[in-house]
């Protein structure tokens, strides 16, 4: 009963909208870097955002986080406009994973996840024992709490991206960005990053919008048991948008990345109930150009 | 089970450490009050004149009935006393400006002269001397020029919409370029029997002609160093990054220029009571964080409890090590230059703790 109901949530989608993209234009000078862009994103899934490099998905992202507002159309969190929002309401609704984070000074780990609590102290306070307490809990989620008290310029890039998960986590936003997150670590933190994500979202109901150059990353949550939608972007626009098992085609790879690929599909491993599928990258098609 | 016998056990545990904790952050408070002030106390007997115990208390409080030579308490008042309390100032600005910059501009190798506030302050001072003859209008002009050239920076970084912080470590490399230059145009034109000295002591940063009249001076310094105070956790939270910070919550252009203004407030003070004073506000910050860490809700009232001790100190060696003075500014650098490739070393250009 119960491995039926979550089969299901895999692949519909669940809960209330909660981010809303609608008809979203953006232009560095004469460049246009999204041309309508339409998304919905709903309460407890997962969407993974892909597309060829300066296809505009962190064009996207910036726009739903404020940084850059868009020339038309409308980015709307919880039915509440984004430029309307000033930057302390928004990041109560919108928390953000960097894909790297450029290190400054060695602030301690429990220190810099405390800085998540910054948009629910009051203009000019510091965050006060309740907000330790929220950083502490989001430490221990990330299963991170043995490096609490390391200076974070000493950690690995995969402890890094778990401090920012942490720091993410204690902001206690229902929906959290991030920008290309495992870029720079290696399998098993890799895995490690996708685990908490898919703990968080199953135990803890948040909502992610994660930009990513793995598309097999989306195949690993649905087959985790988290509801989790694909939106494939090229050249500014939202070309494709719906769960993995149809987005994630070789027609897809051959028209948006012009590249040869193959979808392979085996049975499910002893102790899992679904089967695992896999994209495997071939070759590049230099006769037809990409992003047609 | 396990959790039922376990959990007592660390309660107790952190209770006992957070008692320690506190205890031990009681210490540090009091240490870092005490310390600048037993400096400036500690510098009111040194010098060329000497003198002892009961005369320093009694120039000082002149109800306790010591009898005290009429020279000896205008020494002590009128000399040594505003000197002490001027140095203190400086060095507590510029640490808390070096802080803040550096954080701000998130590179342990800025300082708060960044943006062109002194090279700003050094022409209107030798505007000052050359075309109004010096005396009092030194101060304000040098005070005005100052805040004008932070102010010019900006204007440059504003080529872009926003002002993120590299455009406007730019700026003020290009503003400080230019007000050096109009600096030597006034060295070029100045009288040199009499003008140029002073623009070259002015630039050399000296606190020999301090008087309680350019106290003045301290209401923009305390200002803008309340503003740091009240803004150091946002400084920390600016350091990730301007795209982080906002996601965190803070609007960064509005933060930083609340800040940047702070520190100009800050330094510019400083830099009309003192003259240009080099390399405080580039290594106290450092030594702020070996003790304290990088937070700065810790670091910032440290570092102005450590700057106002280190300019004390550095002030009565200035007065009193050599039978005619040094200039401050002289003596920072040559303690400050060396001292900071010793911090170099020892945390190999990045991990400070």
């Amino acid at each position: 009963m119960r491995d039926v109901q979550t089969v299901r949530a895999a692949d519909a989608p669940a809960g209330e909208e909660i981010l809303r993209l609608d008809g979203v234009h953006f232009a560095y000078d004469h460049h246009k870097v999204l041309v309508d862009v339409g998304l919905s994103v709903r309460r407890g899934t997962c969407t993974c955002l892909i597309g060829i490099n300066g296809c505009g998905k962190s064009t996207l992202i910036d726009c739903v986080l404020g940084v850059l507002h868009p020339s038309a159309g409308e980015v709307s969190i919880d039915g509440a406009h984004v430029r309307h929002l000033k930057p302390a309401r928004l990041a109560r609704k919108v928390a953000y994973v960097p894909q790297i984070h450029e290190r400054s000074f060695p602030y301690l780990v429990d220190h810099m996840v405390l800085m998540g609590r910054t948009a629910h102290s009051r203009l000019l306070s510091a965050p006060d024992r309740d907000d330790r307490e929220f950083a502490r809990r989001a430490i221990e989620e990330c299963g991170i709490g043995h490096l609490a008290k390391r200076p974070c310029t000493s950690l690995s890039g995969g402890e890094m991206q778990m401090v920012l998960l942490a720091r993410a986590l204690a902001q206690d936003a229902p929906l959290i960005l991030m920008d290309e997150p495992t870029a720079h670590l290696d399998f098993k933190n890799e895995l490690l990053f996708l685990e908490t994500i898919e703990r968080l979202i199953t135990a803890r109901g948040v909502t992610v919008l994660m930009a990513t150059h793995a598309p097999n990353q989306a195949f690993h949550l649905a087959e985790a048991g988290v509801s989790t939608r694909v939106a494939v972007m090229n050249r500014g626009r939202i070309w494709q948008e719906g769960p993995p098992r149809t987005v994630l085609t070789e027609e897809m790879l051959r028209a948006v990345y012009g590249i040869e690929a193959h979808l392979l599909e085996c049975d499910p491993p002893p102790g899992g109930t679904r089967p695992i599928r896999q994209i495997v990258p071939r070759r590049t098609l230099r006769a037809e150009r990409p992003g047609l | 089970m396990a959790s039922g016998n376990a959990l007592p056990v660390p309660h107790i545990h952190s209770a006992g450490r957070r008692v320690g904790r506190v205890a031990w952050k009681t210490v540090a408070v009091l240490l870092f009050i005490l310390v600048p002030l037993a400096c400036i106390f500690g510098s009111l007997f040194l010098g060329r004149y000497h003198m002892t115990f009961s005369q320093v208390v009694g120039a000082l409080f002149p109800f306790a009935h010591i009898s005290v030579p009429k020279q000896v308490s205008t020494l002590v008042v009128q000399v040594r006393l505003p000197r002490a309390l001027a140095a203190a100032c400086v060095g507590a600005s510029l640490s808390a400006s070096g802080v803040a910059f550096q954080g701000v501009f998130r590179s342990p190798l800025v300082n708060p002269e960044l943006l062109g506030v002194s090279s700003g302050s050094g022409f209107g001072a030798a505007f000052a001397i050359v075309v109004l003859g010096g005396g009092f209008a030194i101060y304000p002009l040098a005070f005005a020029t100052g805040m004008f050239a932070v102010f010019m920076s900006y204007w440059v970084a504003r080529v872009y919409k926003k002002t993120p912080a590299i455009m406007l470590i730019l700026g003020g490399v290009i503003v400080s370029s230019v007000f050096s230059a109009l600096v030597g145009l006034m060295k070029y034109v100045a009288d040199p029997e009499t003008q140029l000295p002073s623009i070259v002591y002015w630039l050399m940063g000296s606190l020999s002609a301090v008087s309680f009249e350019q106290f003045w001076a301290l209401i923009p310094m305390g200002l803008g160093v309340l503003v740091l105070l009240a803004s150091s956790w946002r400084i920390d939270v600016l350091s990730m990054g301007d795209k982080e910070a906002r996601s965190l919550g803070v609007n960064a252009n509005a933060y930083r220029g609340t800040i940047v203004a702070g520190a100009t407030l800050a330094t510019a003070g400083a830099v009309c009571i003192s003259g240009v004073v080099g390399w405080v506000g580039l290594v106290i910050p450092h030594i702020g964080r070996m003790i304290v860490g990088s937070s700065n809700r810790r670091l910032m009232p440290a570092s102005i409890s450590i700057g106002a001790s280190f300019l004390v100190i550095v002030d009565t060696m200035a007065r009193g090590l050599w039978a005619s003075e040094v200039p401050l500014g002289i003596l920072t650098a040559l303690i400050g230059a060396p001292f900071f490739v010793y911090l170099l070393k020892k945390t190999k250009g990045g991990d400070w703790r």
